[in-house]
């Protein structure tokens, strides 16, 4: 902090001065300060958006003319297309089992991490390396691992003695095997934890092992509370995440076997770039941001019965 | 607060280089006014890619003031390309193939072709053209092909005592020898089978059996997708992977990875795994494709390379001279990724009696009055998906002894409504 | 900066520890290790089962091959320039915002986070052709332009990080200041960017691999091969028909180097929280 003890002892710019001075600005000021973010959004975000919505209504095969067809989409998707259910099916399963177990995979390692360990740079690099690896290349990682006949984890299983299953060809364990491969790429969400669990003060630690806390009570009292503003943040992330995932099955499975991998964002995708029905693809992605939309206002609601913020909580004293 | 320092820093340095960028690109736009920039869209990835260039290259030499800018969408063509449409942006030419989606987009070549006759049209085989041609209409000039043929590795041959494939033989040959050079110990396999099937790629099963998926006049599918002849051959295959001769492609194992990994005997494809293959060093020959027995030939489906010119190209003249070009001689001879179209490049290279190639060869002269399905009804992508589901019940579970008969019943009837 | 104090281990818990991150490791590291060794190996031992684990013959060449049969170094001047531009937008922009968001209160304060959560939930295949149709408006398509632009303008996902992070700071910091007559400016700008510094660090980071593995964006917004970034390169690599795995393997080996490079620096000073600054207490 010397740096910043030199800073403030330099003269402040005359542009910030003379535009700040005792806050003329008043109540725009926080305005001002998230102007960019309304801008761009504005900008690039809230025309394409629109322009979605409306197409939503119209059938549109992108090569060719609109035409509108009022609820039509909607109905069809509800009524008369099985697959919408189903993929809607296939990713909640997903999400409903990825999210919790990448949580606690990645709070784990976050804590093993944030133990008195040589080498944390090191380990740090490791579990954030896959991360790394871009899309064509993770596809060939995963299908050499999974390949039932000649793949890496059933080579392994059989030098034990276990015949290993049909990993991305039997629709029994192809979306476990999704689930792993999407286990092993959470690198950021542990960053983002060790980030959280470095921001709590040791003295609270301290404080607690002088009252005689063992470690399992320190987790619970202190660890826990203080990380919870950001297990909100990966639980979001983690479920918008989950609902969105595309890549992995395109590249892998391209939805099989039996269409037990084909998840709703496939389905999308598929919808508008496959068979070219860019507003029936809109219906659907309209659909799904309802439900994510949804899910992350219930989370958020919840969250002030669980997240502790030190600045909200001062502030109802 | 080295880190302030350190933004404004690099913001300065930001700002100084977008302004240079965008003037020094300002320059370069002047200078590019005299020169006409046409913009050519091609899927080819690799080696096909960097022929693309080349002919490019020659294109540009031979055209002093035009400037080829090649982009290659490679994996991403579809989406790449529908949004170009869908901007109205679209290259001027572009590879293509689907022409049923594209082809309200597409300039009709008719007239052009009457216009021109140095493309001397007859040289080009006949059958290419069925693939570009919509309600009569062509709109794309074909540059390259393939047809399908049986890829087999001879030493899995020779250690088995077998003798190789030839003409002539058919599919019960085939699943005499897969089952010989099965061996389960060693994961090698006869045959392969995807376990979702494109079914554009085997509809030329059907064709060699003597059906279709749907009427030649694109009308009935009823009695097409589900005749006698189709669901035998879906029996066949079916059968083939209960027996365990034939491996199961799909998704984490591909054909022509196992194939180079010599536990694949025999592989069914087009050329886009010949170069691999021999780069693997893989002892092997090619065969045509078996047949359902005498009277029935085999058939191959054609996957057609054409170009094509977009209707909103501003610079059409120029457009069909490059699609001239690429259709002519040089150009032809250049692309070694797949085969030349021209009678008289194929006579000079003496392909007819390559032992690879004339397989090709011998796989076009039995197709040239077949046309795919997807050329036959405008509604095509919405009608397949039924039988993309009736392939998968039946190849990727074989396992349950699927009934292939109430499968593709039921997938014909669903199909029917979207007639 | 003082030293942080670690909770310190008893022996057995430290073998525990350690054996888990050990394990950890071998998992994480094992499908890199075979990516690596797969870009140094031939057509045919790529292909080998049982598997090869280490080459025969190391072949160096196949990453000069794969990196000279496209113009990479041109792709990767163009990944670099997006990269740099777009991670100084974010910074800034993205700090500024959370500010806004996390230390005040104003009408209207939570539906506009909520919407600006929302951006993050909109599917990308259905906006893809309007944004694309108003880039080409503005004359954007085939310049960097629609890749960086926007990141100067905030992202979601890093605003809502750094907010979270804000909301963990005691009020009384911001208050004494404004007692001693600090507009909300200069508290931001002298209090608040040096105790964001390491979460900017970190969402530098995140955008840095973002930005760097990013697919669609240079896919649907570029044409010419002169305006590729890496990964649009490494897609040429993958046709519809066949896929060239050794190529592919060299050049995502190379290309994940600077982003681990840029990590590992920057890792120090992600995970240096507020924890050690003697601002608590």
């Amino acid at each position: 902090m010397k740096s910043d003890a030199a800073a403030l002892t330099n003269k402040p710019k005359p542009v910030n001065k003379s535009f700040f001075k005792k806050e003329k600005l008043g109540k725009l000021t926080p305005y001002l300060f998230i102007l960019p973010w309304i801008i761009g959004f504005l900008a690039f975000t809230l025309g394409p958006l629109v322009f979605s919505l409306i197409i939503s209504f119209f059938d549109w095969p992108i090569i060719g003319d609109f035409k509108f067809v009022g609820l039509q989409n909607y109905k069809t998707m509800f009524t008369e297309d099985p697959l919408f259910w189903h993929s809607f099916g296939v990713t909640v399963k997903f999400a409903s089992i990825l999210v919790p177990l990448n949580i606690t995979i990645a709070l784990s390692l976050a804590l093993l991490l944030n133990q008195k360990v040589k080498g944390q740079s090191f380990f740090k690099t490791v579990f954030y390396l896959p991360g790394v690896i871009s899309g064509v290349a993770l596809a060939m990682i995963w299908s050499w691992v999974f390949n039932s006949e000649y793949g890496i984890l059933n080579y392994f299983l059989s030098l034990i003695g276990i015949r290993g299953p049909d990993w991305l060809g039997d629709p029994k364990w192809s979306l476990g095997a999704m689930i792993i491969a999407s286990l092993w790429g959470q690198g950021s969400m542990m960053l983002i934890f060790l980030a959280g669990l470095k921001n709590i003060p040791t003295e609270m630690y301290e404080a607690a092992e002088i009252d005689g806390a063992n470690s399992i009570k320190k987790f619970f009292r202190i660890t826990l509370p203080l990380l919870t503003p950001t297990i909100l943040f990966n639980l979001i992330m983690s479920i918008i995440g989950a609902f969105q995932q595309l890549t992995l099955a395109l590249v892998l499975t391209g939805g099989g076997p039996m269409k037990s991998t084909y998840f709703y964002a496939m389905y999308v995708y598929n919808n508008a770039f496959k068979y070219f029905h860019m507003g029936y693809a809109s219906a659907n992605a309209w659909f799904m941001f309802i439900i994510i939309l949804f899910l992350t206002a219930l989370v958020f609601k919840s969250s002030s019965m669980w997240v502790y913020y030190e600045s909200e909580v001062k502030k109802s004293k | 607060m080295r880190i302030m320092k350190m933004i404004v820093s690099l913001l300065i340095v930001a700002l100084l280089l977008i302004t240079t960028s965008c003037s020094s690109s300002d320059v370069g736009d002047t200078a590019d006014k005299e020169k006409v920039t046409l913009r050519f869209a091609t899927w080819d990835s690799g080696d096909a890619l960097k022929i693309q260039q080349e002919i490019a290259k020659k294109f540009e030499e031979q055209n002093p003031g035009v400037k080829v800018q090649v982009e290659a969408y490679a994996d991403g063509f579809d989406q790449k390309l529908v949004a170009s449409f869908g901007a109205k942006n679209p290259p001027d030419v572009m590879y293509m193939w689907d022409f049923p989606t594209y082809h309200v987009s597409l300039e009709p070549l008719d007239d052009y072709i009457a216009k021109s006759s140095e493309l001397n049209i007859d040289d080009i085989y006949s059958g290419l053209f069925n693939y570009s041609s919509i309600n009569g209409k062509i709109y794309g000039i074909p540059a390259g092909f393939t047809s399908h043929v049986i890829y087999y590795n001879k030493d899995l041959f020779d250690a088995a005592g077998l003798e190789y494939p030839k003409a002539g033989w058919t599919w019960d040959d085939l699943r005499k020898m897969a089952k010989n050079l099965t061996d389960k110990n060693k994961k090698q396999y006869g045959f392969a089978v995807p376990g979702s099937p494109d079914p554009y790629d085997f509809e030329q099963f059907v064709w060699s059996n003597g059906s279709s998926y749907i009427s030649p006049d694109g009308k009935t599918i009823e009695g097409y997708m589900n005749s006698k002849e189709t669901k035998e051959v879906v029996k066949m295959f079916v059968d083939m992977l209960r027996e365990r001769t034939a491996l199961k492609l799909g998704g984490d194992i591909s054909g022509s990875k196992t194939f180079k990994s010599n536990k694949l005997a025999m592989y069914e494809s087009g050329i886009w795994p010949l170069n691999g293959i021999k780069e693997a060093k893989i002892n092997f020959g090619v065969a045509p494709l078996p047949s359902f027995g005498r009277n029935k030939p085999a058939c191959s489906v054609l996957s057609v390379s054409a170009v094509a010119m977009a209707k909103d190209s501003k610079n059409k003249d120029l457009a069909w001279e490059f699609i001239k070009f690429y259709a002519a001689e040089e150009a032809i001879k250049m692309r070694t990724a797949d085969l030349p179209i021209r009678k008289s490049i194929v006579k000079e290279m003496n392909y007819e009696n390559d032992p690879i190639f004339a397989s090709f060869y011998k796989m076009l002269e039995t197709t040239d009055k077949r046309t795919p399905a997807f050329l036959l009804h405008p509604n095509w992508k919405d009608i397949q998906k039924y039988l993309e589901d009736a392939f998968e019940k039946c190849f990727e579970g074989y396992k349950q002894n699927p009934d292939v008969d109430k499968i593709f019943d039921e997938a014909a009837k669903q199909a029917s409504k979207e007639l | 900066m003082g030293c942080i104090k670690l909770l310190s281990l008893t022996k057995k818990q430290k073998i525990i520890v350690y054996t888990l991150l050990i394990g950890s490791t071998i998992l994480f590291l094992f499908p890199y290790f075979w990516m690596i060794t797969s870009a140094f190996k031939s057509e045919a031992e790529l292909y080998a089962y049982p598997p090869k684990w280490i080459p025969s013959k190391w072949h160096i060449n196949n990453f000069i091959e794969s990196w000279t049969s496209q113009p990479f170094n041109q792709f990767f001047i163009n990944s670099a320039i997006v990269v740099i531009f777009t991670t100084i937008g974010q910074v800034i922009s993205c700090s500024l915002i959370a500010y806004g968001f996390s230390r005040f209160h104003f009408k209207g304060r939570d539906i506009l986070f909520m919407i600006l959560l929302a951006t993050m939930m909109i599917p990308w295949d259905v906006t893809m052709i309007p944004l694309y149709m108003e880039f080409n408006v503005l004359g954007w398509i085939n310049t960097l332009k629609p890749l960086i632009v926007p990141a100067w303008f905030g992202s979601a996902f890093y605003i809502f990080l750094l907010r979270q992070f804000l909301l963990t700071i005691p009020v009384e910091l911001e208050e004494a200041a404004r007692i001693d007559g600090a507009n909300s400016f200069q508290i931001y700008y002298k209090i608040f960017l040096p105790l964001m510094k390491p979460s900017l660090i970190l969402i530098a980071v995140f955008n840095m691999l973002t930005v760097w593995n990013d697919y669609l964006g240079p896919l649907i917004f570029l044409n010419d091969q002169s305006k590729y970034t890496l990964t649009l390169g490494l897609a040429q690599f993958k046709g519809v028909y066949d896929v060239d795995m050794s190529a592919v393997m060299a050049i995502t080996t190379l290309i994940c180097i600077p982003p681990l490079i840029v990590f590992f620096i920057a890792q120090k000073h992600i995970i240096e929280g507020i924890g050690n600054t003697g601002l608590k207490g």
